[in-house]
């Protein structure tokens, strides 16, 4: 029997559980049985331009900023995002109103409205599918005993950065082997010096008082 | 009937009403974008409130051309043991605040200017809705939908029924969108292998064509 080591272990097995999860999503419930979902699988340096586009973004989103610096902590042990995108278009015809037209034609006829983030207008159950087969791959995630996180802020930049194409939505399944769940409790991210400066910026009420004076 | 077939009729029950909490459990746990929470999960596992939302999911086949398939739905739950409805209660008042364009408005604050579809009988959902929340009910319809299946339940999801029970008022105030999940514990799930004209022809009008019509004559007849 050869030998396998532990590195190879971890990383042949996260490309397999990608698989696996891909298989999940691809196969996951769907109203009208419409598969048109598509998937991409991400690792290694790719996943460095994602970073690197989301923390430019610190002075618009400081979301997509905190996403991008834990996506640089992430990339040091193996990981791996599973892009999961769809086209907004209705092609049910169930003139539901959710996205704000009466009709299914109406909403497809409408302007698109492109953006960095998805073009819009949407399709409800388009955007119902395609999370559905996000949680279908972050529920075999969980059985596979990898740590998992949905992020749309990841899935948005991959987007932007159209590494997923030929679609208008798109939302992320990250999943990693690292010693530590690396994806909740992200403490150590918060220096001193840097919640000094983000968080007086962006929650200026919680040191303010009662009636509006800060507090020295 | 013998007293052990009405044992198991009794337990089946009582494995639909625990089969139902526990898939509820699973649909609340499951993602929430943002961490924030927004669904509530509603069970109805008693017979006579799911007849009560079947007529009002025919009422709606009515209404529209493109419903036409509600009928169809309602023939379907009316075979469901329990009805789990999920709600999203931010998407129609509380927009996620992250400019995401999914609606196609840009930026939140174009979306809480737009005026939202009057709730008129061919309007389903007040839209527009903010789409970022409600994808919310996508994790956790497929919470439950994980967990119907790691039970060995049977399921199906409708949107028929989510908005009948929005209709009907048993839904939480600020509901914007809801969607439901259908639980069997059958031999046969009630979901699946459905025939076409199902509406029409099914078990029940089956039994009732059948049987029920039959046997009178009979029994008039051979009386």
């Amino acid at each position: 029997m050869p030998i396998i080591e532990m590195p190879d272990l971890i990383s042949n097995g996260l490309a397999r559980s990608v698989e696996l999860m891909a298989v999940a999503a691809h196969n996951s419930f769907r109203f009208n049985d419409r598969n048109t979902i598509r998937m991409r699988a991400i690792d290694g340096e790719d996943l460095e331009q994602i970073a690197e586009y989301c923390f430019s973004l610190g002075d618009m989103s400081p979301l997509a900023a905190r996403d991008g610096r834990h996506l640089v902590q992430l990339m040091k042990e193996p990981c791996s995002l599973l892009l999961i995108g769809d086209k907004r278009k209705s092609d049910f015809n169930y003139n539901c109103g959710a996205c704000g037209y009466r009709t299914c034609a109406e909403m497809n006829a409408a302007e698109e409205v492109e953006s960095l983030t998805a073009n819009g207008p949407s399709c409800m159950f388009k955007n119902i599918n395609m999370n559905m087969a996000a949680n279908a791959a972050a529920s075999m995630a969980h059985r596979l005993g990898l740590h998992c996180r949905i992020f749309s802020t990841l899935g948005f930049s991959a987007l932007a950065l159209e590494m997923i194409e030929d679609v208008d939505l798109c939302v992320c399944v990250s999943v990693s082997v690292a010693k530590k769940n690396p994806y909740f409790d992200r403490h150590e991210f918060w220096t001193k010096d840097h919640w000094d400066e983000i968080f007086d910026k962006e929650f200026p009420p919680f040191n303010r008082g009662f009636i509006g004076a800060v507090e020295e | 009937m013998e007293r052990s077939m009405k044992q198991y009729e009794t337990d089946r029950k009582e494995a639909v009403r625990l089969a139902a909490r526990l898939i509820l459990a699973s649909g609340t746990t499951s993602p929430r974008v943002g961490g924030v929470g927004e669904c509530t999960i509603h069970v109805l596992d008693d017979d006579c409130d799911i007849e009560d939302l079947c007529q009002e999911v025919e009422r709606m086949a009515d209404i529209k051309k493109s419903w036409q398939f509600f009928k169809r739905d309602a023939a379907m739950l009316r075979d469901a043991d329990a009805v789990l409805i999920s709600t999203s209660l931010r998407s129609l008042t509380d927009p996620a605040d992250i400019n995401c364009n999914m609606c196609g408005k840009l930026v939140c604050e174009y979306l809480k200017e737009e005026d939202k579809l009057p709730p008129d009988p061919d309007v389903a959902f007040t839209g527009c809705l903010c789409i970022f929340r409600a994808n919310n009910i996508a994790y956790a319809i497929d919470g439950m939908v994980s967990q119907a299946r790691n039970l060995g339940i049977d399921y199906g999801v409708y949107w028929s029924a989510g908005a009948a029970a929005m209709r009907m008022g048993i839904l939480p105030r600020d509901t914007g969108f809801a969607l439901a999940v259908a639980i069997s514990i059958t031999e046969k799930s009630p979901f699946r292998d459905v025939p076409k004209r199902y509406a029409d022809i099914n078990q029940r009008t089956m039994n009732d064509r059948m049987i029920n019509r039959l046997w009178p004559q009979f029994r008039s007849i051979y009386s």
